[in-house]
């Protein structure tokens, strides 16, 4: 699903963020990424979903190379990567409904398609009660809530979450956890960047460890208290529109 | 995604968002008012001046004032000799006597300072009327100037000079208009152009989402570039409204005068009134396109 090739990421100052960095991730896999701060992790995550571009080596998510996809092709990519960030990044003056349904929206989905796509994908996470809440009406961890099910709404092949318990307390970290481990019981692809160790080894699962920008480690390990799962409904349903559909 | 429906999302954020930002949009909105408010007034003068040139195209002659003491024998001479000239379609004899009754037929109150002179006052005089006004053939310039050089003619008077220098008149008046009215409207699209950057920039947090979640640079900017085409909509129509109102404002204020007949004897065509206002929505649409294509949103 996602290959890094010898993969280097030099930033203009001469920094290198990623030092031939080579791993392969399979289908709905669930892989952690992990490595101190300014080890390359957010730096990795960019280059997949072709925030940036790497100064070397090949990049293959579900057969396409990002590196050489044209500027105009980056958004029907990003259609099928759901990402979430450690600051949300949801917009305050829109609702919980707008800031679900901004790909329905330029997919062209018409409204009503779009209420059950955004109530689905809410009622996914726990929120489909909020969805004409705000933003900033909401705790920190039903927003993260919220951006999962933005990133969750056309059934991404690939899910990426850049530290996405960073600015939660531990109970909410785990909730937040679990829903993305939900996810990937439906098949979904995941990679999870966090610094958390504790959480890493109670849950268990593959892990790539960065450090100073090389990939130093790759090894599945077994959790010590993995959390009780059942997969979760579909947060869509068919709406006629396609992700990878030609639009403006 | 359609692009009727794309073009409806396009309209509905621009308005959303000159509503929101209705104070800097006004500033884009009122720079543009300006500049075709000012370019639409030249225009409409230029037009008010040429179509009274026009119109008095058609009543222009040559009068050849003879000189003073002419017998109506030499008059008539003259006038049938003038007749005969392939350009002219009639030359009328106007004695002395017919002259002075005119001039007090038309200025009644200064009647009497042609009366009691003993002589005629007023020179007798041949009113030419030319087949084809509009014409200048060179031809007509040397038989002018033949008239010019005869002992009994004092001197000859050819409407259309005057006409011609309104004529050039009007014209500058336009190239103003033009200078003028093109000089505000880049003001106006570099206000236009702030005023959308700042906008875009407030929406900075929105684009990087849309931008996230797979939104195209066309779906991205369309609504950017749909703001500054309606500010300019709104400019052009604005300033057609003042434009107008100015011109009713004037007729009402100033009926049947000289002004009103020189500059607001009609306002402009419809075809005139939409190329303002689509001039303002093309002048809001390249402030937008600029703005953002400087920019990395």
């Amino acid at each position: 699903m996602i290959h890094f090739f010898q993969v280097t990421k030099r930033y203009p100052g001469g920094q290198t963020a990623l030092d031939r960095v080579s791993f392969e991730i399979a289908r709905g896999q669930f892989v952690f990424l992990t490595g101190a701060s300014g080890a390359g992790k957010t730096s990795l995550l960019r280059l997949i979903f072709r925030e940036d571009v790497p100064n070397e080596g090949q990049i293959l998510v579900n057969g396409r190379n990002v590196s050489s996809i044209p500027p105009s092709k980056i958004p029907y990519l990003r259609r099928t990567i759901g990402v979430v960030f450690q600051d949300f990044r949801l917009i305050p003056r829109k609702t919980v409904f707008e800031n679900v349904t901004y790909l329905p929206r330029i997919l062209g989905t018409d409204s009503k398609s779009q209420k059950k796509l955004a109530y689905a994908a809410l009622r996914r996470v726990g929120l489909a009660h909020r969805g004409n809440a705000f933003p900033l009406e909401l705790s920190g961890g039903e927003q993260q809530r919220v951006a999962i099910a933005r990133a969750l709404i056309n059934e991404p092949e690939i899910l990426i979450a850049d530290e996405p318990t960073g600015n939660l307390d531990p109970d909410l970290s785990w909730e937040i956890l679990r829903l993305f481990l939900e996810v990937n019981l439906r098949g979904t692809t995941v990679l999870l960047a966090t610094h958390d160790r504790d959480m890493i080894q109670r849950v268990g699962r593959r892990v790539l460890t960065l450090d100073a920008g090389r990939l130093v480690n790759d090894q599945e390990i077994a959790g010590t208290d993995p959390p009780r799962l059942e997969a979760l409904s579909p947060a869509t349903e068919p709406a006629g529109d396609s992700a990878e559909a030609e639009t403006p | 995604m359609s692009l009727l429906k794309a073009l409806r999302y396009f309209l509905r954020e621009a308005l959303v968002n000159l509503f929101r930002g209705w104070k800097v949009s006004l500033l884009a909105i009122l720079t543009i008012t300006v500049s075709l408010l000012v370019g639409g007034a030249f225009l409409l003068v230029s037009r008010n001046l040429l179509a009274s040139v026009e119109r008095w195209r058609g009543e222009t002659r040559v009068v050849l004032y003879l000189q003073p003491g002419a017998s109506p024998e030499v008059l008539h001479r003259l006038a049938a000799e003038a007749g005969r000239a392939p350009w002219v379609a009639a030359a009328e004899a106007v004695t002395a006597e017919t002259a002075r009754r005119r001039f007090q037929e038309s200025f009644p109150s200064l009647s009497d300072l042609v009366e009691g002179l003993g002589d005629e006052p007023l020179p007798a005089s041949i009113e030419v009327a030319l087949r084809d006004p509009g014409r200048r053939p060179p031809e007509l310039r040397a038989w002018l100037d033949t008239w010019r050089r005869r002992p009994e003619v004092s001197m000859v008077d050819d409407d259309r000079e005057w006409l011609r220098q309104i004529e050039t008149v009007a014209a500058l008046l336009r190239g103003v208009g033009i200078a003028l009215a093109g000089g505000l409207l880049a003001a106006a699209i570099f206000t236009t152009a702030s005023v959308i950057r700042l906008t875009a920039y407030l929406h900075h947090d929105e684009i990087s989402v849309l931008r996230l979640v797979g939104a195209t640079e066309f779906y991205i900017r369309g609504p950017f570039y749909a703001e500054g085409f309606v500010q300019g909509l709104a400019g052009g129509a604005i300033a057609s409204a003042a434009l107008w109102a100015a011109y009713t404002l004037l007729r009402l204020r100033q009926p049947n005068s000289l002004v009103e007949s020189l500059l607001a004897a009609q306002f402009l065509s419809g075809a005139q009134i939409a190329f303002l206002i689509l001039l303002g929505g093309a002048a809001g649409l390249t402030g937008a396109v600029m703005s953002l294509r400087r920019e990395s949103l």
